[in-house]
């Protein structure tokens, strides 16, 4: 087999043994194959000075130990476990206490949570079913109710006997809207929560009040 | 191209008889001219009688570590432990550090023996453990000091010194140039130029393929070459 100069590199990385010996024949002609073999075959040798095989018997004494212990931790992880095994491991006496520490907290707990509920609960339930916002209107309607029954008390007298036909005219309009009044306080009682009902409702003592003043006017 | 004489006594190295690998106990080949040549491991009979051999007893160790036989992972250490202790501190470059591994190793080995399904021989999975295992240590021993973020120093391990070898200012070169290497370029020469494996058991090592192997290596004794050689231009003057 003959090889040159140019095969040198794939020798290096690939060659087969009668590659190499031709190789080999070849670097007695050539110098610079001749070092180029020569270095790269002291990289193998000098590879050699990286070896240290010298005996470490206390390392095996280490790993044995090692190996047993972990083969122990194995064989007790295989082991069923019981519930009590769940708990860490402490004596029973500790475990006891803890258990009564549990107890007893979870016992303060309860009993505190029971007396915030009962401070939390108003004399009266029924209030719970309103809300802030609807007693406020409900409040106001009866204020205006009384201001406007003030205002009926002064014209009543004109529209007890009504002189002339005008007044018998605004008497008739004040029973209508009384009559309505009355229907819509009776749904709006059924229905506390309805805003149309209450706008409704407002609407008609509204028109109540024009009403009076109107019949107050005219006495004048 | 140049010698590679003048930074370091090669020419007495080469001229000087190479330590004997079958002295040191190991499987190690060498051609007659100082490169291993991967054909000649299976082409007569004696070696590959021993091929066979070796094949059989990897399997019955395989056996015995999966029943637990703790004589097996003793036999696995008389066979590889020196072996598996000086890729280590080549690696780390610690002796401790190394020593950590071993053990680390063979407890990795003991917990998942139950999944090794023989896909590669018994002695190259543990070897990739111990590989793995040393490259886990190093980003440990990294992270714990903080040392740098800098590529380079975090791939070349720290070497401490050893023992004073038959040439110690050879070795401290190759170690040095050695840490300047890529990691795979570093691991493929330890395993296939220290420690004597094949490209094919490298190839279950490192889970690459065998070529790849071939080539990594041939890269990485090209830069180790042109680290270790001296400049050329005081060649020439000593010339």
């Amino acid at each position: 087999m003959n090889v040159t100069c140019k095969d040198r590199e794939r020798i290096f990385e690939d060659g087969t043994a009668a590659e190499w010996a031709a190789l080999e024949a070849h670097t007695a002609d050539c110098a610079a194959c001749a070092e180029d073999v020569r270095a790269w075959k002291s990289l193998s040798v000098a590879a050699k000075e990286l070896q240290d095989y010298s005996a470490v018997p206390e390392l095996w004494a280490r790993i044995e130990r090692a190996l047993i212990e972990e083969d122990g931790r194995k064989a007790h992880r295989a082991e069923p476990k019981s519930w009590s095994s769940f708990l860490p491991a402490i004596s029973m006496g500790w475990q006891a206490a803890l258990v009564g520490a549990f107890v007893l907290i979870l016992t303060v707990s309860v009993s505190w949570i029971l007396v915030i509920r009962d401070h939390r609960v108003p004399p009266d339930n029924s209030s719970l079913l309103k809300s802030a916002a609807l007693k406020e209107v409900e409040s106001t309607e009866r204020a205006y109710e009384r201001a406007i029954d003030k205002l009926a008390a002064e014209a009543k007298p004109q529209l007890q006997d009504p002189a002339t036909p005008l007044m018998a005219n605004y008497h008739e309009r004040l029973l209508v809207l009384d009559s309505a009044i009355d229907d819509l306080r009776a749904q709006a009682g059924l229905n506390p929560s309805n805003a149309q009902l209450r706008f409704q409702l407002l609407a008609m003592y509204q028109e109540k009040q024009k009403t009076l003043e109107e019949v107050l006017e005219a006495r004048k | 191209m140049g010698t590679m004489g003048l930074a370091l006594p090669w020419k007495a190295r080469i001229a000087s008889a190479p330590r004997d690998a079958a002295a040191a106990g190991l499987p190690r080949q060498a051609g007659k001219w100082g490169t291993r040549v991967e054909g000649f491991e299976h082409v007569s009979g004696g070696p590959l009688r021993a091929a066979v051999e070796a094949a059989g007893e990897d399997a019955a160790l395989a056996t015995a570590c999966q029943a637990g036989d703790l004589r097996a992972y003793e036999r696995l250490y008389a066979l590889h432990g020196a072996k598996m202790k000086n890729l280590a501190r080549n690696v780390l470059g610690s002796t401790v550090d190394a020593e950590d591994a071993v053990q680390e190793t063979f407890l990795k080995v003991q917990r998942s023996i139950a999944s090794f399904r023989g896909q590669s021989s018994f002695v190259t999975w543990t070897y990739r453990i111990l590989i793995n295992t040393c490259y886990d240590a190093r980003r440990s021993r990294l992270r714990k000091k903080e040392v740098t973020t800098d590529d380079d120093s975090e791939d070349a391990p720290r070497i401490e010194p050893r023992a004073p070898g038959a040439h110690p200012s050879l070795r401290m070169a190759l170690e040095r140039a050695l840490g300047k290497l890529t990691r795979h370029q570093r691991d493929v020469f330890l395993l296939y130029e220290v420690e004597g494996f094949r490209h094919a058991e490298i190839a279950g090592m490192l889970e690459t393929t065998e070529a790849a192997s071939k080539n990594t290596l041939f890269q990485a004794k090209k830069n180790l070459r042109e680290m270790l050689e001296p400049p050329r231009s005081s060649t020439a003057q000593l010339r």
